[in-house]
């Protein structure tokens, strides 16, 4: 990755598009806090974010924190570069993460600071920011060592 | 409800192709122009003039619209025209079915849905959506955009982090089926390798000449893992059609018209737009086609099940998610998808279950499976390259891991 400095991906990669729905969630990342939507109603859960609960129907809802600890649940080591900027960065990992509190909710990441032939489903990871933009973070997951009493 | 008690019952009357190449490969007319021309060849397959058509049916986003479509036509009175909100692929079977359902209450009598993909021409659908490169001069840093669609700001939690269209998307879904069940490359290149065989026997087909053995299969490039070049369907150029109205009025036709026995479309609980734009789904049906609800209604309104079906036509973006729709619709119990596949099944002609005669999107061409609606009325008139003796019964499915659809076909 050293043609892209200190970024994991290059400048050329698509920024993120957000409605007043999911505006929040890429603000609160501005911020280096992970957070999932839930309905004040009823508790439940949802991501991507959207304007119901698809559970009690209520409009109402807010933003928990995440502690930003969480696990594999299925990831791709990308070999082929779909953008001819991601020459340099490939392989890289994608991977779905199920962050702890987010009632199952999952959300599509990155695997960094891991050869990612080392990866694997279940693998307990932590959240890693990466500053794009003062307006722009994007958070990452690296493997995060158990503490003693953690299973998985 | 019996259709044939209220004399409306739809058949498939007429099919049309253009001839199919890679993406890019047909440039020298319009991807519109294509569409006409798959849509003219249908009529005339049926014996049907143009300006008995009435309706019109098309899916996944088709830049062709209807509308332009019955002015450059000439036709009379265009009395019906659906677009399917199903995404991609998983709208061919549905507009089909739309197309039934329109002639069946009487909205109109002969219904044309076609299909039209120049991806030379315009982008190309495996590189996903919304995901074209900013311009040179583009502010640095990136920041945030304004969501111009629920589509854009739904991606937008996976695209920065480089998931990049269904490639990558379902290769992560085949992932977690190989973790839960154990599935292997072996199985997966065993649908890769056997439609290729059944490509070869096919002209029209993009990869006719091109043979495949399991070596090449495991040789062939990484993608995004487990997913090498030859899990992937290929992108195309192309357009076909296909001819619905009722029973009645083929009945004075030449050609033999295949009956439409039951056609279903929809999507479970919380799936979205499919597990490229959403991970949240429960495990059972994230590992999976997306299609149980859609089988299990298809079965019901057709009067058959798995065990009834001669040949099948299954959608075929991704070898992996081939083996998870065979699941969804009963052929194999969940998980068995790979060995059901290995154990040679999928082969014709002896195999249990001859699947994509024509060779799928993996090897005959992609046209977002309108091709696959084509080859299952070729087999049950007797004219596949790979013909199923005596075939009487077909299913053919839309793309899996979006909302898809399905249709069961049959020979009058």
């Amino acid at each position: 990755m050293s043609a892209v400095g200190d970024r994991f991906f290059p400048d050329a990669m698509p920024s993120p598009a957000a409605n007043a729905e999911t505006a929040g969630w890429w603000e609160a990342c501005a911020e280096h806090r992970l957070v999932v939507q839930r309905c004040i109603a009823c508790g439940t859960t949802r991501h991507p974010p959207g304007p119901v609960c698809p559970s009690c129907r209520s409009l109402d809802w807010r933003w928990q924190e995440l502690p930003g600890t969480g696990t594999v649940y299925t990831f791709t080591v990308v070999r082929q570069a779909f953008l001819p900027a991601l020459a340099d960065t490939v392989p890289y990992v994608v991977a779905a993460v199920e962050p702890d509190g987010a009632g199952g909710q999952r959300m599509v990441s990155n695997i960094v600071d891991i050869d990612p032939e080392d990866v694997e489903v279940r693998m307990a990871v932590e959240v890693v920011w990466e500053d794009m933009s003062p307006e722009l973070a994007l958070p990452r997951f690296r493997p995060r060592a158990l503490g003693n009493g953690e299973g998985r | 409800m019996s259709t044939a008690a209220r004399g409306r019952t739809p058949v498939i009357a007429g099919i049309g192709e253009t001839r199919y190449a890679k993406w890019g490969g047909i440039a020298e007319v319009t991807e519109y122009q294509l569409a006409v021309e798959a849509v003219l060849a249908a009529l005339d397959d049926a014996g049907i003039a143009v300006g008995d058509v009435d309706g019109l049916a098309s899916f996944a986003e088709d830049r062709n619209a209807a509308t332009f479509m019955a002015a450059d036509l000439g036709i009379d009175e265009l009395r019906y025209a659906t677009m399917s909100w199903l995404p991609g692929g998983g709208g061919a079977c549905a507009a089909v079915s739309n197309a039934a359902t329109a002639v069946e209450t009487g909205q109109a009598d002969v219904v044309v849905v076609y299909r039209s993909l120049c991806q030379g021409q315009f982008r190309r659908f495996g590189r996903g959506p919304g995901n074209a490169p900013p311009p040179a001069n583009a502010p640095r840093p990136p920041g945030i955009r304004r969501a111009k669609s629920l589509l854009e700001a739904h991606v937008a939690f996976t695209m920065p982090f480089g998931m990049f269209g269904p490639p990558i998307a379902y290769a992560m879904v085949t992932r977690r089926h190989m973790h839960r069940y154990g599935t292997t490359a072996e199985q997966m290149g065993a649908v890769a390798v056997t439609t290729r065989t059944h490509a070869n026997r096919n002209p029209r087909a993009v990869m006719g000449d091109r043979p495949m053995t399991m070596d090449d299969y495991l040789a062939s490039r990484p993608v995004s893992d487990p997913f090498r070049l030859f899990d992937c369907c290929l992108e195309s150029d192309g357009a076909c059609a296909v001819v619905v109205t009722t029973a009645e009025r083929a009945a004075d036709l030449d050609a033999t018209a295949i009956e439409i026995l039951a056609g279903a479309q929809g999507t479970l609980r919380g799936f979205g737009h499919g597990q490229y734009s959403n991970v949240s789904m429960p495990d059972d049906d994230y590992a999976s086609a997306g299609a149980r609800q859609v089988a299990a209604r298809l079965w019901g309104r057709s009067g058959i099940g798995p065990a009834d079906v001669d040949v099948a036509q299954i959608y075929d973006h991704f070898t992996g998610l081939v083996l998870m729709s065979l699941e969804d619709f009963g052929f194999c119990d969940k998980g068995d998808g790979g060995p059901f596949a290995a154990s040679g099944a999928l082969a014709w002609p002896d195999g249990a279950l001859p699947m994509n005669t024509h060779g799928g999107s993996l090897s005959e061409a992609y046209i977002h499976g309108l091709n696959h609606v084509v080859e299952g009325v070729r087999q049950l008139r007797g004219q596949s390259t790979c013909q199923v003796a005596g075939a009487e019964t077909c299913l053919v499915t839309s793309a899996a891991g979006v909302p898809t659809s399905a249709l069961v076909l049959g020979r009058r």
